[in-house]
């Protein structure tokens, strides 16, 4: 096992550095300079003339060829430094450490959301194949799954602000300063973000036990005359988990690296807003280092979802 | 299964019968969203663009200290606003922020908080003399004054400021420049004594003073930090002090106990909260998550009049506005006629209408309203392009168009917007009215906002949807920066030597009767050959609760998103 781990770790290098030349000459190539204006709420847009626009890269440093500049930056993240900023030179590492919790914790809620009723609907639905609860399981899973995560936190955030003059708090509250306040900020989007992905889990979870529901040695499992819980819970459980499993593990890769949408619709100032904003302000340095750091996530969430494999079935084994 | 309990839950049920029950209750759910919009008192919903008059701002005060709100302020409490609070820098001369930062800062004369923003008062500067002929101003500064670091405040700070905004160094890029060309050069006679000396007069010389980004700062700070003051936050005069910056997220500064006015500021501190979304300001303000917010969305402004016990809601004229820039560079726009046409037969009440659920537009002429040289909504309800009924105006456009070579209309229009509600809303309206009333056939093309300047520098359209704004409501900047043949930021090549003479005279001129004659005449110019179509400057709605005091927001006759000093909290 070690060995095996050893080398996807390996193999994650030429992964990465893939990622990080697509990601600098995308940021090169996207039309849409970040120097091309200047705005501001009392000035309006300011449009910079082409000599202004030479001055300023060079105060930047960006009058450097391409590969010098990826050279530069290569250097600064081995040596630990995750840059800044492009104008106001805010340490992203800074950015990363106080928004990073906000958003694994959104992530994390909501996949624990998404199982606590995903995988209990989904099995349910299985075993109780053509049921009422069946067909109205089958039905909400339909429409999570096509009711947009954004949409879905709008009309939550309406309902509190309408009927009981609430809304989350929009300023980090981190978990370990106020459990509280933390919870009221990130229980709902959590939800909004859970609920459809349960609606994902339930669908796998369902096909995957009825496919297993069938299998020979369920059927033995029976004749030997174990209890329906018993064949449940050590037979069809276990086996029809994996494609649980790796749904959970790419959604979880994509959530941890901040969602968006429900940020936006929630106002929660997290790794998915600051993407947003370093897309529209055309934040080079801030989008590079980013997207390395879910390069990073997806490698990592992946191995485990790998690795969790062997221990979910036995006769999985990596040597 | 074998030995399963069975409930109505886990009971076979046929597909047939599934089915006609959901379907009931769909039918249901869709006969009871079909219910007409009303607003909670019942009135059907109904957006209607109408100038809206604003008072005339009273000329510059001086001499009278310090300004002081009404009522019995009380001390104590943080100040929450919510709005956008990114900045690409924390250099307000290069385009920072000054909506932020300005609150470190004072200007040499800055708009009286406490009458609504009517007149000009004393800041830096206690008091001034402009010379008869205009071109020497002499300002006195107060003494006593320190920078947060503790640094005397002097003249030479206002020169060294003033210096980098009139010759910025080499890879300094400072927008305002331009407004201050006038300025020949400045002296500190003394160490409280200024004097700027103009080439040329300047009517609205003390506004550009006054705006939220031409505050002061310290020889010190931009001489230790080579000019360039984009990474530092350099430390002001002004009444709050900065205290921490979480990126995206809020600024904190606390009041300063060695402001130069001793009985301000009245809270104990400022948050700012970035709430970038409209919706979420208002939100925000609506749940008491924040105390105020400068601009927020119609609906939650709505919601928010519908409160009156909790928050007070107002619509301020603002200086931003909604523009259909035409290339004048290439065919059909480059002729006048043309661009006339479209400005008699397109109905900027029809436009404001369309946009009226993301933000109200205010029928204004190219001086916006909160401007003393407005025209007034009375007269523009009559004017042709501006009047309700089109009917004459559209014969009048097709007319020109007809003598201009395009009697059977013209194709292949490239009318280029940005990715959100100017795309979604503005240029299908703008669309089909030209299609409609002139036989203009467009094809809209969306892109995304951060692409729109080298569109727009290119000339790669014939018509583009943009938003542009001005700190200051005077018509002279923006017109020598935008209309102006030659101009900096003209990018469409409009050319206009009547209105460049025209702009001569108005530039210069200081009897403020004879200024807006010339202004009056100038907008007859920019309507007869227009540089581009003005869809209409756009309303702020500004909302707060009801226990912010002293910032005369329920008074004041423009948008100003800038210093709170004067504020206090009725708690």
């Amino acid at each position: 096992m070690s060995k095996y781990i050893l080398n996807r770790l390996l193999i994650a290098i030429p992964t990465i550095f893939g990622v990080t030349v697509l990601i600098f000459v995308a940021m090169r190539v996207i039309p849409g300079d970040p120097l091309q204006l200047i705005f501001s709420e009392s000035t309006g847009v300011y449009v910079l003339s082409d000599d202004e626009l030479a001055a300023a890269r060079a105060s930047l440093g960006l009058d450097k060829s391409y590969p010098l500049q990826y050279l530069d930056w290569m250097g600064d993240i081995l040596s630990g430094d995750m840059g800044s900023s492009f104008w106001t030179k805010d340490p992203i590492s800074a950015m990363l450490i106080r928004r990073g919790p906000i958003s694994a914790q959104i992530a994390v809620m909501a996949v624990l959301l998404s199982w606590l009723i995903g995988v209990p609907v989904g099995m349910l639905s299985a075993i109780w194949r053509n049921s009422l609860m069946d067909q109205l399981s089958r039905v909400g899973i339909t429409i999570f799954i096509a009711v947009p995560s954004y949409w879905l936190g709008l009309l939550i955030i309406l309902f509190t602000v309408l009927v009981f003059s609430w809304r989350p708090p929009i300023t980090i509250i981190q978990l370990w300063e106020d459990p509280l306040g933390n919870l009221s900020m990130t229980l709902l989007p959590a939800m909004a973000l859970g609920l459809p992905l349960a609606a994902g889990i339930a669908r796998f979870a369902r096909s995957a036990a009825l496919e297993v529901l069938y299998e020979d040695y369920i059927r033995t499992a029976r004749a030997k005359g174990l209890t329906d819980y018993l064949v449940v819970w050590r037979h069809v459980f276990k086996n029809a988990m994996l494609p649980v499993v790796t749904a959970t593990g790419l959604a979880l890769g994509g959530l941890l690296g901040g969602a968006v949408s429900v940020e936006k619709a929630f106002a929660v100032p997290g790794l998915g807003s600051l993407l947003v904003q370093g897309l529209t302000e055309r934040d080079w340095m801030m989008i590079q280092n980013l997207v390395l750091i879910y390069g990073l996530i997806y490698i990592f969430v992946n191995l485990i979802v790998d690795v969790s494999y062997a221990f979910l079935d036995p006769r999985i084994r990596y040597d | 299964m074998k030995n399963r309990k069975t409930s109505r839950l886990n009971q076979s049920v046929s597909r047939r019968t599934f089915l006609r029950i959901v379907g009931s209750s769909a039918g249901v759910a869709i006969l009871a969203a079909c219910a007409p919009a009303t607003t909670p008192s019942g009135e059907t919903l109904a957006t209607v663009a109408t100038a809206t008059p604003v008072p005339t701002p009273a000329p510059s005060v001086q001499g009278e200290g310090f300004m002081r709100p009404d009522g019995t302020p009380k001390r104590g409490g943080i100040l929450r606003t919510a709005f956008g609070v990114t900045t690409s820098s924390f250099d307000i001369h290069q385009g920072a922020g000054p909506q932020i930062l300005a609150h470190l800062y004072n200007n040499l004369v800055r708009n009286n908080l406490v009458d609504g923003l009517r007149t000009i008062v004393p800041d830096l500067a206690e008091s001034w003399e402009i010379s008869d002929d205009g071109l020497v101003y002499t300002f006195h500064l107060r003494e006593g004054v320190t920078f947060h670091d503790g640094t005397p405040f002097t003249a030479g700070d206002v020169v060294a400021t003033f210096n980098r905004i009139t010759n910025p160094p080499e890879g300094i890029i400072i927008p305002m420049r331009s407004d201050f060309s006038m300025v020949e050069s400045m002296e500190a006679t003394d160490d409280n004594t200024v004097l700027f000396n103009l080439t040329s007069p300047r009517a609205f010389f003390l506004h550009l003073l006054a705006a939220t980004n031409a505050v002061v700062y310290s020889a010190k700070s931009l001489d230790e930090n080579g000019q360039d003051l984009r990474s530092v936050i350099a430390p002001g005069t002004g009444a709050f002090r900065f205290v921490e910056h979480l990126p995206a997220e809020k600024w904190v500064f606390e009041a300063n106990p060695d402001y130069w006015d001793p009985e301000l500021p009245y809270v104990d501190g400022l948050e700012l909260l970035h709430v970038p979304a409209w919706s979420d300001r208002g939100t925000a303000v609506l749940t008491d998550l924040a105390d105020m917010s400068w601009n927020v969305s119609k609906e939650t402004w709505d919601e928010g009049n519908n409160r009156p016990e909790s928050v007070t809601a107002n619509k301020l004229a603002n200086f931003g506005a909604y523009w259909a820039v035409m290339n004048t560079n290439k065919p059909p726009f480059d002729d006048p006629r043309v661009r006339r046409a479209v400005h008699l037969a397109i109905s900027k009440q029809n436009l404001a209408a369309a946009f009226g659920t993301q933000e109200l537009i205010n029928l204004t002429r190219w001086v916006p309203q909160g401007d003393p040289n407005a025209t007034s909504p009375d007269v523009l309800a009559t004017m042709p392009g501006y009047r309700e009924d089109k009917s004459e105006d559209i014969e009048t456009a097709k007319q020109l168009l007809a003598d201009a070579g395009y009697a059977d209309g013209i194709t292949g229009i490239d009318l280029l917007a940005a990715a959100g509600p100017q795309g979604e809303l503005l240029a299908p309206a703008m669309q089909d009215m030209l299609k409609r009333s002139l036989g203009i056939e467009t094809e809209i093309r969306i892109v995304e906002r951060a692409t729109l300047p080298s569109e727009q520098q290119a000339g790669s359209y014939q018509i583009v949807i943009d938003t542009r704004g001005h700190g200051v409501s005077d018509i002279s900047p923006r017109a020598n920066l935008w209309w102006r043949t030659g101009g900096s930021q003209n990018f469409t090549g409009y050319s206009n030597p009547d209105f460049d003479a025209q702009l001569d005279l108005i530039d210069v001129e200081t009897d403020l009767d004879v200024r807006k004659g010339q202004i009056d005449a100038g907008q007859d110019m920019l309507d007869e050959n227009p540089p581009e179509f003005l869809i209409g400057y756009t309303f702020h709605l500004p909302m707060w609760n009801n226990r912010v005091k002293g910032l005369a927001l329920d008074n004041r006759i423009f948008a100003e998103w800038g210093r709170v000093e004067t504020v206090w909290l009725d708690t």
